[in-house]
């Protein structure tokens, strides 16, 4: 089996990709829009270069050549939404090609990173064909792969693997991401278009693994052919066989000149897959604990790094572990109590982040106080005797000090202050 | 040598004298199509029309096109505006060939025609520019070439059109034809007020990726350069009328010589390769429910839809958007826009050479101007041809300026002189001296308003 991927990611840029046009989201259709990205006569595009410097620094994180000099092309096609009849975008001189997403145990060789515009929003209403322009002109990065993802777990490993360094890239990945998705479990290519978010494209591949892998256990060959995913009922539709290849005429884009990419500073190159395995290696720790914590979390990565020389590396990921179970943000105060407690092997509840963070001292010994006391109080029942024999040997009670002592982590004196004023109360 | 927009600018004009301008512009106009629109809210500034493709606020551009019939574009061209803050008064949008697809005037609704004789052509696409410039005494034309659009509608009807270094006016504002060749320019009855309304137009602007921020340079050239191959395929009364005029230069001390350029012969096929290429995605944003003319019918698919909008153009634009889409498809693009845009590399590299020493001389059209039925007989490619001597400087982005020189049979005829990239006053000032030495003066005889 073979897949291969074309992710279209928005880029976070204040504006559009050839106007000054607001990318915020706006429920207003059609009020965030202009004569350029709607595409009327004697307008012009100009391009934005913070996206290109976004692109760029995508392609560096992704291990693609950048070009230093790019340009762009016309894609000609037919379509209420694409407001020109034709997309701006990059093919030979695109910003980054041959690079790689890499896996764990494996690299997914990347051929080509494009800048381009984004189409309008069709919204079917009614029986009409709205068209939404405010999304017209959103700057996108696609990133195409080689067929190089084997397995579906492959699959889900290389979207999470991309999602996570685009994140780090600051890219907004809980957008709806469109992919289209090639693939063939036997000569032919098998191509689903605009497949919208990761479950869906999870779904729309296990789906196509599935049919394909029928027809040829019937002893067939799956077709050459375009499919489309229908979300609601979780199957792919073919929608357009594919005798010859599709016609763009690309010409080159004669409004833009080329553009040099030398002189844009690109991001600081943080790579959480890179960074988590040098983590893992320094502190003798689990990779895939490390990645989870700081995949879609900077802060937590932040909070690693301010507190990595004052703190083992356990105390640290116990504490952010805390953290993400209460939901705490990671760039929240309180850490550095977490931390002081954790250290102390002190458990944290619910009822003790709250302290934490009302700012009220939390005395540790008093929130697990009737915890322990409980826990003594059991230990105690299942021996009717053991009273009586306290009375002359306080020994009879040391095995339930250490257990105390060890479950809690409290000094054993303390666990023997405890079982003694537990026994004076019964 | 006359400046009108300095001449202007001394006299009070009276309150009605706009009013008794248009009216009288409007009755000239019924015969001659020069105008597609009037700006009946002119009251001020010196007089400017401005060719159909380019556009102005508020003011319905079309580009001659039934496609964008109704559009009323919500922003002025830069030039519109540069002109604007000098104090110019917009006039009226002129007609043209539908999107500047001709060199005649007549592939659009209502066929311009010569204002020296209505039954001849006034030369496109800039027909309406150059009409207006004829006949109106205080008047610039902002104009537009592709592949010689300014300079043969200036050489049959007998006025300066000059055309700039390709970027070097901005093209924001212009409705597309190809845009790697589309240049705006201007047209006037003397060089020097085309200098003057260059002055104003020239600078980077933002919004035109493509225009420079270069100083314009005036470096004059004692030497002229006739190309051998460009005058084969000339008329024998242009060829005599032209020797006559190379004549007249050396006796203003200017030299001649001929020189070989036998690779000019592919500058039409690779100028109708490129053009084509890109106007057919330019004409791509024409569906019919944005702007322009519209389908009413929604019911209709989309393929439907918009092919019921596209049914609007006119013959040659139908024709250019199949040669374009054809040149540019995946199985023959090597064969055909790729190899042309070498042929233009190729062919501005030579240009250049010969330009270091020299400018290019040439009369502007091949023929003397035709009568407008003679040219509807011809084939597409018998029309094309007669564009080879405007097609070279335009696919090379060099500045050009054609002006009339002598008359034929009561029409005149132009001349057109090619200066090197960015030394475009150079080639205005040249025109500067030979109305000086000849003293040239319009013919007043078809009247100037």
């Amino acid at each position: 089996m073979k897949i291969g991927l074309e992710v279209h990611v928005a880029l976070p840029t204040k504006t559009k990709l050839f106007c000054s046009d607001s990318t915020a989201e706006t429920k207003e259709p059609n009020s965030q829009i202009c004569p350029i990205c709607v595409g009327f006569p004697g307008s012009r595009p100009v391009l934005n270069k913070e996206a290109v410097r976004v692109a760029k620094s995508i392609a560096i994180a992704l291990n693609c050549s950048v070009k230093d000099k790019i340009s762009f092309i016309r894609k000609v096609y037919f379509y209420p939404d694409l407001p020109k009849s034709f997309q701006i975008t990059q093919l030979s001189e695109s910003i980054g090609s041959e690079g790689s997403i890499e896996l764990e145990k494996k690299k997914i060789r990347i051929r080509r990173i494009q800048i381009e515009e984004d189409p309008a929003q069709i919204i079917r209403e009614g029986g009409y064909t709205l068209l939404d322009f405010n999304r017209s002109g959103t700057p996108l990065v696609e990133i195409v792969t080689e067929p190089d993802i084997t397995t579906e777990e492959e699959l889900r490993e290389t979207v999470f693997t991309l999602r996570t360094i685009l994140h780090y890239q600051g890219v907004d990945v809980n957008q709806e991401i469109k992919t289209d998705l090639n693939i063939s479990l036997a000569e032919d290519r098998v191509e689903i278009k605009n497949v919208t978010g990761i479950k869906n494209l999870i779904a729309a591949a296990q789906y196509e693994i599935a049919r394909q892998g029928a027809i040829i256990e019937k002893g067939g060959v799956p077709e050459k052919e375009t499919r489309s995913f229908d979300a609601a009922s979780g199957t792919t539709k073919a929608s357009r066989k594919k005798e010859s290849e599709e016609e763009y005429g690309f010409i080159y884009e004669p409004d833009l000149t080329v553009y040099d990419t030398k002189n844009l500073a690109e991001n600081a190159m943080r790579i959480p897959t890179k960074i988590a395995r040098d983590l893992a290696v320094k502190h003798n720790a689990n990779y895939k604990t490390i990645l989870e914590l700081i995949a879609f979390d900077t802060g937590a990565l932040n909070l690693i790094s301010t507190f990595e020389d004052e703190f083992s590396f356990n105390t640290i990921i116990a504490s952010l572990e805390i953290m993400k179970r209460f939901g705490e943000p990671s760039n929240s105060n309180v850490f550095k109590e977490i931390l002081n407690l954790t250290d102390q092997k002190i458990d944290i509840t619910r009822e003790v982040l709250k302290k934490i963070k009302s700012g009220d001292k939390v005395e540790i010994k008093k929130f697990s106080e009737s915890q322990i006391d409980e826990t003594i109080r059991k230990m105690l029942n299942s021996d009717a005797t053991i009273v009586e024999k306290y009375k002359k040997n306080k020994n009879v009670v040391n095995f339930i000090i250490g257990t105390i002592s060890k479950k809690y982590g409290i000094q054993p004196r303390e666990a023997a202050v405890r079982v003694e004023s537990v026994i004076n109360k019964l | 040598m006359k400046s009108y927009i300095a001449e202007f600018d001394t006299k009070e004009k009276p309150k009605d004298y706009y009013n008794k301008l248009l009216e009288n512009l409007k009755e000239k106009n019924r015969e001659l199509n020069a105008f597609n629109n009037f700006n009946d809210s002119l009251h001020g500034g010196f007089p400017f029309s401005v060719k159909d493709n380019i556009c102005v606020k508020g003011v319905e551009s079309t580009a001659s096109s039934k496609i964008l019939k109704t559009y009323k574009p919500p922003f002025n061209a830069t030039v519109v505006e540069r002109l604007q803050k000098n104090n110019f008064g917009f006039l009226g949008k002129t007609n043209m060939d539908e999107f500047g697809f001709g060199s005649f005037g007549i592939n659009c609704e209502a066929p311009a025609h010569n204002p020296f004789n209505s039954d001849y052509v006034a030369g496109g696409s800039s027909s309406g520019a150059a009409i207006a410039t004829a006949i109106l005494k205080y008047h610039v034309a902002v104009a537009e070439s592709t592949g010689g659009s300014i300079s043969s509608p200036a050489a049959f009807c007998g006025v300066v059109g000059f055309t700039p270094t390709y970027g070097v006016v901005s093209r924001n504002g212009l409705i597309d034809y190809a845009n790697s060749l589309d240049k705006i320019g201007f047209m006037a009855r003397s060089a020097i007020d085309v200098r003057k309304v260059l002055n104003m137009s020239t600078g980077r602007d933002t919004k035109d990726t493509t225009s420079l921020d270069v100083r314009l340079t005036d470096e004059p050239k004692i030497q002229f350069s006739v190309i051998n191959q460009l005058m084969n395929g000339l008329d024998g009364k242009i060829r005599s009328a032209f020797d006559k005029f190379l004549e007249k230069l050396k006796g203003m001390d200017y030299k001649v010589n001929y020189v070989d350029l036998k690779e000019i012969e592919a500058a039409i096929p690779a100028y109708y390769v490129i053009s084509a290429a890109e106007a057919s995605t330019n004409l791509a944003r024409y569906t019919g429910f944005k702007y322009g003319f519209k389908v009413n019918d929604f019911s209709k698919k989309y393929n439907d839809f918009f092919t019921e909008a596209r049914k609007q153009f006119g013959a040659e634009a139908k024709r250019r958007i199949i040669l374009g889409t054809f040149v540019r498809s995946a199985s023959v693009k090597n064969r055909y826009y790729i190899r042309a845009l070498k042929v233009r590399a190729m062919l501005n590299e030579k240009m250049r050479r010969i330009l270091r020493e020299s400018f290019i001389v040439s009369p502007t059209m091949p023929i003397t101007t035709p009568k407008i039925a003679d040219i509807e007989k011809l084939s597409p490619v018998q029309n094309y041809a007669l564009d080879i001597l405007t097609i070279p400087p335009n696919l090379c982005g060099l500045p050009h300026i054609s002006f009339p020189y002598d008359y034929i049979g009561g029409m005149p005829i132009g001349a057109q002189v090619i200066g090197e990239h960015f030394n475009d006053y150079a080639v205005i000032s040249f025109v500067e001296n030979w109305e000086r030495k000849f003293k040239y003066k319009f013919r007043y005889n078809i009247g100037a308003l």
